[in-house]
């Protein structure tokens, strides 16, 4: 009898513990289909569905919310998709989300995705329309790939045209064979080199000048520092400019003597007028020197005469003597 | 006519087996019920048959899930392991492995045990003593069989699934909660609930097979051995037969 007991107590272990697991499983695979708990309807109207079916998961923002209740046709163009929600969900779900169709994984189940929008709107109430947004469709995507596909072959196409080209071009291939052209490709890279160095000398010497100016050493420092210098160059503008002025009085003053003098040349009674101008005077100064020509002339016969006289020709030959010795 | 004599006696056998069955299911909802022979006879098919049938499926999942293994890999979806043997466990591995098992041990029990009373006039003399040796033997028997094994269909299910998850660690990694995860996320109550209820059958089958092989064995104790051996043979292919009938059913009411 006791053994009777002990043996009941293991059996009835043995089938609630099978119970237990019976119900445990059914109760999470009914939750998965939110077959328990508190949900609510939505409904969400596609023109195309493309393999959904009752059963396949909704999602809101990625996470699993509920899944899809059943689907109806409503006319030729319109389907009616009716989503089982999770009520915690709710207050997060607005009017203006959008469902749209979407893949779970590259082979995985067709699911719904909810995804919000940022716009601000009141939380949608049961069994409320959602606004649906068209993924793209595998189809649609195959489409697409095949005009891709087009656009490729023809630029492989070419491309093989441009390669053609490109083997057939001396040029080209002149160029590519010629092998002085690296070593002057060096040659010119280190020239930049050296040449970027000097310029990074020369960038150092400009520094340097640049630092002497902005610390006021060398004349050019001092011009643009020293203000002891600037009130100098001010002084000696300010003088200059007062020169400039003086000299204006000058020639003003210079102006009036040449003035005088032109007028005296021209007009005058001096001596300079008379040598320039007056033509009796030159006249009478030709006829002067006509006399003076003659009278040397007749000067010179005479002295003669007076070298052949015999009263003074023993003077002449004396005189005559006199420069032979001293030659 | 000799030509006609497997016929005719297969078809004798299958009237004389519709009469046990309506005869069982006549002697079921009459008093006095065996309460207490019937529990024993639970535990005893149950219980006892746990250890057996526990081992059978927990081999049965970790074999199928390191056989499953190469395959998922050369086509990249190892992920997908929990998923596909999970359906393949509990959907038809798990009732049609238990029931097989269930088959080998009960069946042929039974019908060992019917079949020396019956040859060793046990069963006439109960009934001379005023007890009803077919509710008493048979009822309580093919009842405990179509309790129990669903029973331990889910047990073996579990335990199966178990084995799975270890042997999926056994090259990959995955956490318990992350494994029961996705195999509940991949079933529903189309996987289930069928493949429960077909155990029912399997179970009823089973312990029927057993008790009417036992219960109507003839020729002494070479009769007894024969009815173990046919009871086993005939039940295993009864089994897959309610199988076929099963997924042909539950695919009409669209359940699969």
């Amino acid at each position: 009898m006791a053994k009777d007991t002990i043996n009941n107590v293991k059996l009835g272990l043995f089938i609630s513990s099978a119970v237990a697991i019976l119900i445990i499983s059914l109760y999470l695979i009914g939750r998965n289909q939110n077959f328990f708990g508190s949900n609510f309807y939505l409904r969400a109207r596609f023109s195309n569905i493309n393999g959904l079916i009752a059963g396949n998961n909704v999602r809101f923002s990625g996470i699993q919310v509920g899944t899809v209740d059943k689907i109806r046709v409503i006319d030729d163009t319109t389907v009616e998709v009716t989503l089982i929600i999770d009520k915690s969900m709710k207050p997060y779900i607005h009017k203006n989300s959008t469902a749209a169709i979407g893949n779970d994984g590259l082979m995985g189940n067709k699911v719904i995705n909810i995804t919000p929008n940022k716009i601000a709107s009141p939380v949608i109430e049961e069994d409320g329309l959602l606004f649906t947004r068209k993924a793209p469709y595998t189809d649609e995507m195959i489409e697409k790939l095949s005009s891709t596909n087009n656009n490729v072959e023809v630029l492989s196409f070419k491309l093989v045209n441009t390669v053609d080209q490109l083997n057939n071009s001396k040029a080209l291939w002149s160029i590519l064979n010629d092998t002085t052209i690296p070593v002057n490709l060096k040659l010119s890279i280190n020239n930049i080199k050296e040449a970027s160095i000097k310029i990074n000398e020369l960038m150092d010497v400009i520094h340097e000048i640049a630092k002497d100016l902005h610390e006021g050493r060398g004349t050019a420092g001092m011009l643009l520092k020293d203000e002891k210098a600037a009130t100098d160059i001010k002084q000696a503008i300010a003088n200059i400019d007062k020169a400039s002025q003086e000299s204006v009085t000058a020639i003003a003053a210079i102006d009036s003597v040449v003035q005088q003098l032109h007028e005296d040349m021209f007009y005058g009674k001096g001596a300079v007028h008379t040598l320039l101008r007056d033509t009796q005077f030159v006249s009478r100064l030709n006829h002067s020197m006509d006399n003076i020509e003659k009278g040397t002339a007749a000067f010179s016969e005479d002295m003669e005469a007076l070298k052949h006289n015999a009263l003074t020709r023993g003077y002449f030959k004396k005189q005559a003597k006199k420069t032979k010795s001293v030659k | 006519m000799k030509l006609f004599a497997p016929i005719r006696s297969f078809l004798s056998e299958t009237g004389s087996v519709a009469r046990f069955v309506s005869r069982y299911f006549q002697e079921i909802f009459q008093p006095r019920y065996e309460v207490r022979q019937f529990i024993r006879q639970c535990f005893t098919i149950g219980y006892k048959s746990l250890p057996l049938i526990g081992i059978t499926g927990f081999i049965m999942g970790l074999v199928l899930t390191m056989q499953l293994r190469p395959t998922l890999l050369s086509y990249g979806v190892v992920s997908k392991l929990p998923v596909m043997v999970s359906l393949a466990i509990v959907r038809e591995i798990g009732p049609v492995i238990s029931a097989l098992i269930f088959a080998g041990k009960i069946s042929s029990s039974m019908g060992a045990e019917l079949g020396s009373m019956k040859v060793t006039e046990q069963i006439d003399a109960m009934e001379v003593s005023g007890t009803n040796p077919f509710k008493y033997l048979v009822v309580t028997r093919v009842l405990a069989a179509t309790l129990m094994l669903p029973v331990l269909t889910v047990l073996s299910d579990a335990i199966g699934l178990y084995g799975s998850y270890l042997g999926v660690n056994i090259k990959d990694h995955t956490s318990l909660g992350l494994f029961f995860f996705e195999v509940f996320n991949t079933l529903h109550f189309g996987d289930v609930l069928p493949a429960t209820i077909k155990t029912f059958f399997f179970g009823f089958a089973i312990g029927i097979i057993g008790c009417y092989k036992g219960y109507n064995s003839s020729k002494g104790t070479e009769g007894v051995g024969r009815a173990a051996n046919s009871a086993v043979v005939i039940s295993s292919v009864v089994v897959f037969i309610i199988d076929l009938l099963a997924v042909q059913i539950t695919d009409v009411l669209g359940l699969n």
